[in-house]
């Protein structure tokens, strides 16, 4: 079933072979020997075993594989959350390691958009509130347009009635949701997603995938995005599998 | 932002209510010990008005002598006194003296002679005095003439002297109060002969009052002066006492005297006026404490609760420097809504004049007792806020 996917193995491949005519380029993340270890007093972890991988811009890149082979730690070390134990990761072409506490915190701001496994939003704060937050923390923007755009995310994903609620009064796909306009109320270049569509029914989950795809499409988003659907990763230019720590396509 | 930690600690409003009551709480009792203080304060800074460095009281009792000769036996202990080389002046007095804790209080009628209006001024501290008072406390005379000679003898008016706060009560408008009439019930009335600065035997913290003075008269010499108030020499100390009070056992029989030196009869007063203030302030502190245990509680909950929202904040572009400001932020929002509630009930004073204090030391108190609570809170954030900022987002946003 693998031959249906267009995937690249190798990360030394810069182009892959179904690029769409809209911009693929020039790598915006560019991991090499990328290994993650998380060490407790008993065991030692190997969530990410010498990763090698290359983000172009412009793509639409699934990620699969089993739970616990260290899908979410590859997206929180491209989401600059995480560092990785060994090995270089490269952003527009130059290394993290050489960015400052605020230059990294710009970059998550501007650059990248991140929607969690588990939404992560933040309870206190109505659904506007929280879809607002990238907008909060990016100077120049004012009250009035990040309310805007704030409501133009939420009309996105379908919440546009529901923007004075608080998580606590949503359900799970609707949280979800929430999650998902917050990463696209900052309009960055990079989207990570960590399973966008897992707690959506298959109605609402085809509409957020079309959405990235549009994004992907319109706009030029590059989209890297974890998925248990196979479905939903046929859509995209490329999979890559992953099996305890390691990339296997 | 600060809108954001507005709607935000609003939202937690019932997590932190508990905290904003006490807050609310902490205020209200930092604004009247605020306002103690600074009218303390106020007070303490005007002048005294007098010298008491080198002053010592005399009292003395007459014991069973006949009240015709007590005149006499009072005239020959003053001329021995003041026959001494260590004292330099001794002037008779009632005994409401500087730090004694007596006073003598009255009410007296002014007409303004320009419009004839007539305005009761008082309370009104009144001294009743030998001439030789304004050399031995130093007194400081601002216009006008000290009594002399002539004002032991009675007239159709009463010489009086006065300070320049019943001056500024009499005429508002700065005008001279001199030749000014005062009118008492059933006397004569008195009229102005001179102002001195002022004469505060209240002591310093005390809110001070008008004065007025009239010198001693013969007649009243038994009622009023059994008091003398004598300006010593340097160095004078146990050998002059003991001269002191064997002249008065020796001169007036059956007399008893006792002396006290003003220095130390205002050190009593300090000790006594400064008592309640001082444990007010003893308990604000433990409030205080209080207060800051309840900042470091809610601020440590923020922390260890909320680090998957902190993480959030990082991934969304917070810097570290911006979660510790948040934290920083967050809590004197908390602070804030608890001052709010305070100020509410603290400008009540002020509008209502209450307690007949200046507003200016409302004031004063109220931006004392905020400006405390603020910097209280910005001091018990300060390590909490480094704690959060140093939160990996990583680890935080797994933990949830
Ligand atoms: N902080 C940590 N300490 C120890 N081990 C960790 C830590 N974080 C992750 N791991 C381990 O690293 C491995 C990879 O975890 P990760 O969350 O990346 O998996 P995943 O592929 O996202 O799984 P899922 O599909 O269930 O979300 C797991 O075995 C996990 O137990
Ligand atoms: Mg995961």
């Amino acid at each position: 079933m693998t031959n249906l996917f267009t995937s690249t193995a190798a990360a030394s491949q810069a182009q892959p072979a179904t690029a769409p005519a809209t911009g693929v380029g020039r790598a915006v993340l560019q991991l090499t020997g990328i290994e993650k270890v998380y060490q407790t007093r008993t065991i030692e972890t190997v969530a990410l075993n010498h990763v090698n991988l290359t983000i172009n811009q412009g793509e639409f890149v699934s990620v699969m594989g089993p739970s616990g082979c260290g899908k979410s730690t590859l997206l929180s070390i491209m989401g600059l959350l995480d560092e990785p134990t060994s090995g270089t990761l490269e952003l527009d072409g130059r290394p993290v390691q050489s960015y400052s506490d605020k230059e990294l915190a710009r970059l998550r701001n501007h650059k990248i958009g991140f929607v969690f496994q588990s939404y992560h939003l933040i309870n206190d704060l109505s659904v506007l509130d929280n879809v607002e937050l990238p907008l909060l923390y990016r100077s120049g923007v004012s009250g009035r347009q990040r309310r805007q755009r704030a409501y133009a995310a939420l009309e996105k994903v379908g919440l546009g009635a529901r923007t004075s609620h608080f998580p606590s009064q949503l359900s799970g796909g609707q949280r979800q949701r929430v999650a998902i306009a917050r990463a696209l109320a900052g309009e960055p270049e990079i989207i990570l997603a960590d399973e966008p569509t897992g707690n959506l029914d298959s109605v609402m989950g085809e509409e957020i995938m079309d959405l990235l795809l549009t994004l992907n499409r319109e706009q030029g988003t590059t989209i890297v995005m974890v998925t248990h659907d196979e479905q939903q990763a046929l859509k995209t230019q490329r999979l890559i599998r992953f099996f305890d720590g390691s990339q296997v396509s | 932002m600060i809108r954001h930690l507005f709607t935000l600690m609003w939202n937690r409003r019932r997590a932190n209510g508990l905290l904003v009551v006490e807050i609310f709480l902490a205020f209200v009792v930092l604004f009247a010990v605020s306002t103690i203080a600074a009218n303390l304060w106020s007070n303490y800074r005007q002048p005294l008005g007098f010298e008491y460095d080198q002053v010592w009281q005399l009292n003395f009792t007459t014991g069973s002598q006949p009240r015709a000769e007590q005149l006499g036996t009072l005239r020959q202990l003053l001329a021995e006194i003041r026959a001494n080389p260590q004292v330099a002046g001794a002037a008779s007095t009632a005994s409401n003296t500087p730090f004694s804790f007596n006073d003598s209080q009255t009410r007296l009628d002014f007409t303004d002679p320009r419009d004839s209006t007539q305005r009761p001024i008082g309370p009104i501290n009144t001294y009743v005095v030998g001439p030789e008072l304004r050399e031995v406390m130093g007194l400081e005379l601002v216009a006008g003439r000290w009594f002399g000679p002539a004002d032991a003898v009675q007239g159709a008016h009463i010489p009086v002297v006065i300070d320049e706060r019943l001056q500024r009560a009499m005429y508002p408008d700065g005008r001279s109060a001199l030749d000014g009439q005062l009118a008492g019930d059933n006397e004569p009335p008195r009229r102005v002969i001179g102002v001195v600065r002022a004469y505060r035997t209240d002591g310093e913290l005390q809110e001070p009052l008008p004065s007025i003075f009239q010198a001693i008269q013969p007649e009243d010499t038994l009622f009023l002066a059994q008091s003398v108030l004598l300006r010593v020499k340097p160095g004078s100390g146990a050998a002059l006492e003991k001269q002191l009070t064997d002249a008065v056992r020796r001169i007036g029989p059956g007399w008893t005297g006792t002396i006290r030196t003003l220095p130390d009869m205002h050190t009593v007063q300090m000790k006594v006026r400064l008592t309640k203030p001082l444990l007010l302030g003893a308990m604000s502190v433990f409030l205080l404490l209080n207060v800051a245990l309840g900042l470091l509680g809610v601020l440590w909950l923020n922390i260890s609760r909320r680090r998957g929202e902190l993480g959030v904040r990082r991934a969304m572009g917070a810097t570290a420097g911006g979660i510790s400001r948040q934290v920083l932020g967050e809590i004197l929002v908390v602070t804030t809504f608890g001052l709010v509630l305070g100020l509410l009930v603290a400008v009540q004073f002020p509008l209502l004049g209450v307690q007949n204090v200046r507003p200016d030391i409302y004031f004063t108190a109220m931006l004392l007792a905020a400006g405390a609570l603020y910097l209280l809170a910005t001091v018990c954030a300060l390590y909490p806020s480094r704690l959060a900022a140093g939160i990996q987002p990583a680890v935080a946003l797994r933990e949830e």
